[in-house]
């Protein structure tokens, strides 16, 4: 904060002050209902933080030698950030995996039911999470990777702050009964046309990083970082289209219907998957494993046929989402034959992680951060594999609508997305904070076991679940008639459920433990303040790098 | 191509480029991705080619198989209609005296009958058909229309006071609220019903009370020994089954404000075959208690 | 080739064109032909549109998350077929903005659940699933009955329907708290406007059991009898012979 320049606090200010009066006017026009509690939410959070700002308004400037610096304190702030959405988005996993299991351990009150909590889940693990991660990482290997500061002090905060605001609204408005119902895209009208300012000034960080370059290239981390900008603003455009009953009110209705509604929504659907928990977390990985391995990239054209691959094939994949549906058949077609394609892509990237490991093998051994990297590279390729798989239709056939899914997306979701954020977490809180190590590598290790054996246990249950609940739907008696009935199925999970929660809870109290060593390094590291300890070795900003060669 | 400097654990050159100390080597493309992303794309075109796939304009080709994946389904259904026709015919064609003596044909009913109940009945009826609070236990063999499996198969068809233009229509009245009768005699008819079942339902005085009220009002429906009629669908008070509970407060309730449960119709659901087979399993439930 | 991305990848404006590019193009032929091709949406000439009070049932059953758990999307498949009736058609959620198709069953579809249980039922089991289906994990939704529905804003919702495409006439719009109240109370004289404006198969019946009060329950209630009963076109015999 003291490092903003006066202008910079002046303008910042003035956005909260005019956030603040757009919370007063829609707390204002929502009186009485859950608008204008989400308006009163967008006001206290706005009001709070001019507060903060007013409060050091008087601080000397920052001196001209800081632009001699990268700009590291939004990232610092979005992994603390990362951690508390981690702990409050799986702890609702693990209450609505409880839930499903005994549904009366609820409250009579309409935002603890089930329907109203998995979207908090869902949101809070995706883009509270996997959103923050992304946003923290992507400036720390922006800058490093361009050899150039981000270019001023108040976007990067606008970005950080105006993104969890997002989250925190659509979060709240899940628990009031505020939705579109469209999943992973649920946030109403309004929540969405704010995503969409932060995401424009978020996207021109990029640009405007980029053009500062002092790397005559850009670095495949940043293509896949760019990938994930530049798509999740088309498909969230696009998907959230919708007309407001009015400008005082959440309620909104979607511009598509039907068939078209489907495709749309499936389309954006399945490339939140791919370029929000896939590209976005590919560029985290393509930073974070080499620099830890200490090793160079297995294949430059590897990397090449991966991303474009990736980035084309995906785009047309989001129908194998409605296999037998009313649908268009053609539809499904070239959704199955490019999810099988996509495959290729999927598993050169797996590959080319993988590969960069030869030479550091030993470390992967005894650094459980590296191992974070390593296994989620492995979930990754399991899981294109498994979705892949499930994308063919006969196979999709028995897997829609059941707990296959739910597995497969864990596998992913916790094997791959979450690993390899932890992974990367542990090493960059080590270098942000300039420690030689983190505060205690033996709760990494622990940390690492929690979560590989609590994603085990979960994946496993569903697979199971979900397998014998599609056997169970369509098997049927000699005499041509269904064997079982529906209720039958919902008697049989049980079991799974209750192993899936388990399997849930490890992996939280993981992320807790986890959550205390980071802030156990933190605050190490402000104890001994001023004893530079270590940390990343940066190139010094600025000078141009020598490109034999070239 | 940029050459850069040797990598001694694999050998191979970097792209002479990096980026805060991490690079890049110039492994060529491994030969199985090429391999598969070929064998990848051949697959596309030959599924392409025989399924409906490429949009244009304003259709679409539709594929050298002429799949579809509405005219399979069509026609597994039917052919499953065609394999179950063997038995399902039968009883179709059968009465249900016929069919109860044929024990293979009773497996048939049992087996599609517990799947056709649970999924369509169990709701209200509960798994084990022994209903519930407003629903009735099809196991009591306390019938309200008549437990000879063609009345219980009308029933299962038309509903009773279902939305089908033949229902079965019943109706408790709503004594209390219409104000027909005072509270004093409510209470006492109450207790007379309750007597009937009970032994300590209330005092004798009350009781004797209750039976002059029923022998005015209620003997109509529930017919002058309170066992019900089948014409009106009206229930036997003498048993011990309550379809809407028996406690003093429910059976006040009852009277004070009438019943009229409802039953939807089936007949736009399930075919005439499957009914007669519900009713089979319905009313062999109720044997086998 | 490689030497022409060493080319892309030294401009950020350049290769950011590139991406956009080739993402865009899987979304473009897949969506847009779906507004082209007449076969996408089965002609139903019997189609009606929800009622307000339907509507606002609907904005219920979105709200509380039902479809988390429920599919409304039976496939062309034959124990879906079997077990839940004729396979959904496109044109059954044409007015459906956004669609409710669903991604998980942990309860069952609901596409065709109008009017197979009653309304007592349906009430019965939105209150506690519990108290009619010992077996079921479903939540229980208590308040839904003493809520009171709020309808004041109804004609709003149905004009804005009415711009992403729904035929909602002008008439219908200026009554929909009036419509709203009306459908579930069938002795009061505003029930009688309900079936001139949406048609005599409308469902007017006090929902809940209770025809003075309108709640929430009234109007989820009214919302699941109707689905799979806004059109006939699904249960026609030859299904393929639609719309082709
Ligand atoms: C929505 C709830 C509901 C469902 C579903 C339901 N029933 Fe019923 N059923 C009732 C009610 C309520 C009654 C009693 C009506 C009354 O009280 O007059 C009844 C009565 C009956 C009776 C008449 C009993 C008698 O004593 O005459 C039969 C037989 C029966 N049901 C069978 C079935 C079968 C078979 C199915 C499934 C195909 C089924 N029911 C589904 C609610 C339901
Ligand atoms: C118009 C015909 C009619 C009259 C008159 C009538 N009943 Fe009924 N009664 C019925 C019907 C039909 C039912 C079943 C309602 C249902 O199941 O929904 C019923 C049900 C009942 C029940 C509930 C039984 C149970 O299992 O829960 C009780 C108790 C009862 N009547 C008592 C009386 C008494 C006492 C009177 C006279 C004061 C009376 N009825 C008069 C038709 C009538
Ligand atoms: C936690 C998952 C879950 C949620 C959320 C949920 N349900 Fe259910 N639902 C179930 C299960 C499981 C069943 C099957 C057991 C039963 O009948 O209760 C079911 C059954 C039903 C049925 C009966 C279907 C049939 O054919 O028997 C209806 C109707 C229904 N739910 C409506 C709703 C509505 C409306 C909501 C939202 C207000 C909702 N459900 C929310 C899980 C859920
Ligand atoms: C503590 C660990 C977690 C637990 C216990 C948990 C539990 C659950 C449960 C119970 C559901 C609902 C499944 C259903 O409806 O049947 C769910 C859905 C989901 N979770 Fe998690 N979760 C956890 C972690 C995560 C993480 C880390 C992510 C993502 C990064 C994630 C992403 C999702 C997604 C995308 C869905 C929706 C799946 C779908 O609709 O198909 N979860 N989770
Ligand atoms: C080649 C790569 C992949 C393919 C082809 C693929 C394919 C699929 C398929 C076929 C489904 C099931 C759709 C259904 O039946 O409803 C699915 C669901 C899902 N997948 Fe993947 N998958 C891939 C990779 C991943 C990865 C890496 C993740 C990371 C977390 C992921 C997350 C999800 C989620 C969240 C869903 C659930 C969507 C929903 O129904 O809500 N997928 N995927
Ligand atoms: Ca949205
Ligand atoms: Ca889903
Ligand atoms: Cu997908």
């Amino acid at each position: 904060m003291t490092k903003l320049t006066v202008t910079e606090r002046q303008i910042g200010l003035i956005i909260c002050l005019v956030v603040a009066a757009i919370g007063l006017a829609m707390a204002a026009a929502g009186r009485g209902e859950p608008f204008g509690v989400q308006g009163f939410t967008v006001l206290l959070l706005a009001l709070a933080l001019s507060g903060f700002i007013i409060a050091r308004w008087d601080a000397p400037p920052p001196d001209r030698s800081l632009l001699e610096h990268y700009y590291d304190d939004p990232t610092k702030v979005g992994i603390v950030l990362t951690m508390f959405w981690a702990v409050i988005a799986m702890f609702v996993g693990v209450w609505v995996a409880a839930l499903l299991a005994w549904p009366e351990l609820t409250f009579d009150a309409a935002w603890a039911s089930f329907g109203r909590l998995r979207p908090v889940h869902t949101s809070g693990v995706i883009f509270g999470f996997g959103g923050n991660a992304l946003i923290a990482t992507s400036f720390h290997v922006l800058q490093r990777t361009s050899r150039a500061r981000l270019p001023d002090q108040l976007s990067p905060w606008f970005v950080l702050i105006g993104y969890n605001l997002f989250c925190i609204v659509a979060a709240s408005g899940y628990l009031l009964g505020i939705t579109q119902s469209k999943e992973y895209a649920e946030p109403e009208w309004y929540a969405d046309l704010w995503l969409v300012i932060v995401w424009i000034v978020y996207f021109l960080i990029f640009v405007r990083t980029l053009a500062r370059r002092k790397e005559p290239h850009i670095y495949v981390a940043n293509w896949y970082y760019m990938a994930f900008i530049l798509v999740v603003a088309i498909l969230h455009i696009v998907n959230n289209l919708a007309v407001p009953i009015s400008f005082g009110s959440a309620k909104s209705y979607s511009a598509f219907s039907g068939v078209q509604d489907a495709m749309t929504q499936w389309w954006y659907g399945h490339n939140a998957v791919a370029f929000f928990l896939t590209s976005g977390f590919l560029g985290m990985m393509y930073y974070y494993l080499p620099k830890r391995a200490g090793r160079p990239i297995f294949s430059y054209p590897l990397s090449l046929i991966s991303f474009w691959g990736i980035t084309f094939m995906y785009m047309w994949a989001g129908s194998h989402h409605l296999h037998y549906t009313a649908l268009p058949q053609w539809v499904q077609t070239l959704g199955m034959t490019f999810s099988l394609v996509l495959l290729v892509p999927s598993w050169a990237s797996a590959g080319n992680a993988l590969a960069t490991l030869n030479g550091a093998w030993h470390k992967v051994r005894d650094d459980a951060t590296l191992r974070f990297m390593m296994v989620a590279a492995v979930f990754y390729g399991l899981s294109t594999f498994e979705g892949s798989f499930m994308a063919i239709r006969a196979v999709n056939s028995l897997s829609h609508y059941t707990d296959w899914t739910i597995g497969h997306v864990h596998g992913g979701a916790l094997g791959w997305v979450a690993m390899i954020t932890f992974g990367s977490i542990y090493a960059l809180v080590q270098w942000m904070w300039k420690r030689p190590a983190i505060y205690s590598p033996k709760l990494v290790e622990v940390h690492f076991w929690l979560a590989l054996s609590g994603t085990i246990v979960y994946v496993f249950s569903m697979w199971n679940s979900g397998i014998i609940q599609g056997l169970m739907w369509r098997t049927y008696n000699e005499n041509g008639t269904l064997a079982y009935s529906f209720l039958d199925t919902v008697e049989a999970m049980h079991p799974y459920y209750v192993a899936r929660t388990f399997g849930g809870l490890l992996f939280l109290l993981g992320a807790i433990v986890g959550t205390y060593n980071v802030l156990m390094t933190i605050r190490q590291a402000r104890l001994e303040r001023g004893v530079e300890a270590g940390g990343e070795v940066d190139l010094p900003l600025g000078r141009p790098a020598a490109q034999p060669g070239e | 191509m940029d050459v850069g400097r040797r990598d001694p654990v694999t050998g191979r050159t970097t792209t002479g480029h990096e980026w805060n100390g991490i690079e890049e080597l110039n492994t060529p493309v491994p030969k199985v991705v090429l391999f598969f992303l070929a064998i990848g794309a051949l697959f596309c075109l030959g599924y392409w080619l025989l399924m409906p796939a490429w949009p244009l304009g304003s259709t679409y080709t539709k594929g050298l198989l002429g799949n579809d994946q509405r005219r399979i389904v069509d026609q597994e259904v039917a052919t499953a209609k065609a394999q179950r026709a063997a038995w399902l015919d039968k009883i179709q064609a059968l009465d249900f005296a016929a069919i109860k003596s044929d024990p293979v044909l009773m497996q048939d009913v049992t087996k599609a009958g517990h799947v056709l109940f649970s999924d369509n009945c169990a709701a209200c009826h509960g798994i084990k058909a022994t209903g519930g609070p407003g629903f009735p236990d099809l196991t009591a063999k306390s019938w309200l229309w008549g437990g000879e499996p063609e009345k219980i198969a009308e029933t299962i068809g038309i509903g009773i006071n279902s939305t089908n233009d033949d229902t079965r229509v019943s109706q408790m009245l709503a004594f209390g609220r219409d104000g027909i009768l005072d509270r004093q005699k409510i209470t006492d008819v109450v207790t007379y019903v309750r007597s009937l079942s009970m032994p300590d339902a209330g005092s004798v005085e009350s009781i004797e009370a209750g039976r002059e009220v029923f022998a005015g009002n209620c003997v109509a429906c529930h017919g002058k020994d309170a066992k019900g009629m089948h014409e009106q669908g009206a229930p036997d008070l003498t048993d011990s089954h309550w379809i809407y509970g028996g406690t003093l407060q429910d059976v006040y309730s009852t009277v004070y404000s009438g019943r009229q449960g409802h039953m939807p119709n089936w007949n736009a659901r399930l075919t005439p075959a499957e009914i007669k087979l519900l009713a089979l399993y319905v009313g062999q439930l109720g044997q086998a208690k | 080739m490689a030497d022409l991305h060493r080319k892309l990848e030294r401009s950020a404006i350049r290769f950011m064109l590139a991406i956009i590019a080739v993402a865009s193009i899987g979304g473009l032929v897949e969506i847009a032909p779906l507004f082209t091709i007449g076969s996408t949406v089965e002609a139903a000439p019997d189609m009606r549109v929800y009622t307000p009070l339907e509507v606002a049932g609907r904005n219920i059953y979105m709200r509380e998350g039902c479809y988390a758990c429920h599919s409304q999307m039976i496939r062309s498949l034959r124990d879906e077929v079997e077990r839940y009736g004729p396979y959904s058609l496109a044109v059954e959620s044409k007015y459906d903005h956004p669609m409710l198709w669903g991604s998980k069953r942990t309860g069952p579809d609901l596409a065709r659940i109008g009017e197979k249980y009653s309304d007592a039922w349906q009430v019965a089991h939105l209150n506690n699933p519990r108290d009619v289906v010992p077996q079921s994990i479903m939540p229980a939704y208590r308040w839904l009955l003493r809520t009171p529905l709020k309808t004041d804003d109804l004609g709003r919702h149905l004009a804005a329907l009415r711009t992403v495409g729904v035929p909602y006439t002008d008439e219908m719009v200026a009554n929909a708290p009036i419509d709203a109240y009306g459908q579930s109370a069938p002795d009061d004289d505003k029930a009688r406007g309900v079936t001139e404006r949406y048609g005599k198969a409308t469902h007017v019946r006090a929902f809940d059991g209770n025809p003075g009060e309108l709640t929430e329950m009234d109007a989820l209630v009214a919302y699941l009898q109707i689905l799979g009963g806004l059109t006939d076109a699904a249960r026609k015999t030859d299904q393929t012979a639609l719309g082709e």
